[in-house]
């Protein structure tokens, strides 16, 4: 017979008694919560109690881990499903892209081609024709598409001086800005000036061959 | 190390240059040779260089050399202008340069001054001979009684004939305005200032050798600018045409007069696209032209126009005039004052025609000096 009055002074908390069923107790006082209950009914009982809540509670956390395992076990579909929303989320955004691209690349052509018809209007407006033949001209010779003239002897005259060119060298006669430039003859031009120092009308000619 | 050798290579570059400029300035000779006949009634007194320098660009050496050259007249008659030969043999072979000094009034024994700036671009590679790189020499000297000395190689005499004709009959026009009192026509004849009737100036190009037809090219017609005593007058004309370029440009002329005509010098009158007029100039032609005979001027060089900001002219008529006009006997005849003063009833053309060298001296002088310094030069020369 186990003596109830006298153990219960020594009785341990119900706290413990719950430690001691789930073993949760330090191992001397798992050894001597053990002895008690053995020698004592109301803790006997205690833990009875504490063991059916235990196995419920088990049972409870075995049935929710096998919920968890299907979920787990069906991974697979909710990878594929993420993958299959992820892909179309990914196409959705590259549709957008494309159409914002498309956008960008039309507004930049417009501004190209605004920038290009403000450009051959003020060209056409702006530069004399010859200059334009002239440079389609080099851009002919330099594409290959035109072969370059014999180069002869060339005589100017320009608010400089008057000069003759031949075979990359060059002889030019200056003259003050006031000089009046002619030609004079076939093969040759000339400037006509006040010398400053002497006084005299000075004519400077180059000629060519 | 790097830097103190590329410091010490700058060093010797700068003293190799600065020992180059040097000779520049020091050995005249090595650059400049000036050459006179020793029978010439002309012979150089002096010759000195001014700030001659060098200095590489691009590919090439350029050259700038500026010469003061004193002359004096050795001869016994007055010499009423000149030309001097400018040639660089080494450098522009197939070119060579003149200075010309009309409306000189230069007495025997007296010195007078001549000046030569130029500029000389020669590639590196173009071998040079042991000679000084410029030739200076006498082509024509023209005297008072329309004599001349020289080889005449550029055809000189015949432009500085031209000149003093020009000059006599300009200062016998001034002089008489100026003896009639007519102050305010001399004025307008002078007053280079006024800006509307200052003459136009242009840029232009002669090209010679081969070229392609340019695109866009049209024929125009040639209209003539007659001088009512002209023994030769213009008949018709035409020109191809394409933007600031004039190729092959011809007149037909007829000999109005009963003499056998030697060369004809035509002017030529561009008019750009704004309706403005420029003489272009003039281009004398041997031509053997019997009294009541045709011919036709033709040239083959291709004229290019520009303004002098250096922009295309484009070109939108063309005019020719006689200029002058050389008898099979040597003499020459020049239009008149009449003549030019009838030509045309623009003001601005009217003094292009009649603004011979002279005439341009001597508006300087009235600029300088008044109406009193121009009436003793006037005295002086006439």
């Amino acid at each position: 017979m186990k003596s109830g009055q006298s153990a219960t002074s020594m009785h341990p908390s119900l706290g413990t008694l719950a430690l001691y069923v789930g073993r949760d107790l330090p191992r001397m006082q798992h050894w001597r919560v053990g002895r008690h209950v053995a020698h004592c009914d109301d803790c006997e009982q205690q833990v009875a109690l504490f063991r059916s809540a235990n196995g419920e509670l088990r049972r409870e956390a075995k049935n929710e881990t096998l919920t968890a395992f299907e979920a787990i076990a069906d991974w697979n579909r909710l990878e594929r499903e993420m993958l299959g929303n992820i892909a179309v989320g990914v196409s959705a955004a590259r549709c957008i892209d494309k159409v914002r691209r498309g956008r960008t690349l039309l507004s930049r052509a417009a501004v190209v081609a605004g920038v290009g018809a403000l450009l051959a209007a003020g060209w056409m407006t702006h530069i004399p024709r010859e200059q334009t033949e002239h440079l389609a001209a080099s851009l002919r010779r330099l594409a290959g598409f035109e072969h370059p003239q014999a180069a002869g002897t060339i005589l100017e005259g320009t608010s400089e001086g008057v000069a003759v060119r031949a075979q990359g060298a060059t002889l030019t006669i200056m003259h003050p800005p006031s000089a009046v430039v002619s030609m004079s003859g076939v093969s040759a031009v000339a400037a006509r000036y006040v010398d400053e120092e002497t006084g005299e009308v000075t004519i400077t000619k180059v000629y060519g061959q | 190390m790097g830097s103190s050798s590329k410091r010490a290579g700058f060093l010797v570059a700068l003293t190799l240059l600065v020992g180059m400029r040097g000779i520049a300035q020091n050995d005249s000779s090595r650059w400049l040779h000036v050459e006179f006949p020793n029978d010439s009634p002309v012979l150089p007194v002096s010759f000195s260089l001014g700030p001659t320098t060098f200095r590489p660009r691009g590919v090439s050496m350029a050259l700038d050399l500026h010469a003061s050259l004193l002359l004096r007249n050795t001869g016994t008659k007055p010499i009423s202008g000149l030309t001097l030969r400018v040639e660089a043999q080494d450098v522009t072979p197939a070119g060579k340069g003149s200075v010309t000094v009309p409306s000189l009034d230069v007495q025997p024994g007296e010195v007078f001054p001549v000046r030569v700036d130029m500029e000389l671009l020669r590639p590196f590679n173009v071998a040079k001979s042991e000679g000084a790189i410029v030739q200076v020499s006498l082509d024509c000297a023209l005297f008072n009684d329309l004599s001349y000395y020289g080889p005449d190689k550029l055809n000189s005499r015949r432009a500085l004939l031209v000149y003093e004709l020009e000059a006599r009959r300009d200062r016998r026009y001034l002089a008489k305005l100026l003896q009639t009192g007519r102050y305010a026509q001399l004025r307008e004849e002078l007053n280079f200032g006024l800006p509307d009737l200052t003459p136009q100036q242009l840029g232009l190009e002669l090209l010679h050798g081969p070229r392609a037809a340019a695109r866009r090219e049209q024929a125009i017609a040639v209209s003539g600018v007659s001088f009512p005593s002209s023994p030769v007058q213009p008949l018709s004309g035409a020109a191809h045409v394409a933007g600031n370029e004039v190729r092959a440009p011809e007149v037909e002329v007829k000999n109005t007069s009963q003499k056998m005509v030697r060369s004809i010098e035509m002017g030529w009158i561009v008019r750009d696209e704004q309706g403005r007029d420029f003489i272009a100039g003039s281009i004398p032609s041997a031509m053997q032209l019997g009294p009541v005979q045709t011919g036709t001027m033709t040239e083959s060089a291709t004229l290019r126009f520009s303004h002098p900001t250096g922009q295309p002219m484009l070109i939108g008529a063309l005019m020719a005039f006689v200029n002058d006009v050389e008898f099979a006997d040597g003499k020459l005849w020049i239009p008149t004052r009449a003549d030019i003063d009838q030509a045309t009833n623009d003001p601005i053309l009217r003094r292009a025609l009649a603004t011979s060298p002279e005439q341009q001296r001597l508006a300087d002088i009235f600029r300088r000096k008044g109406i009193t310094g121009l009436q003793e030069e006037l005295k002086k020369v006439n």
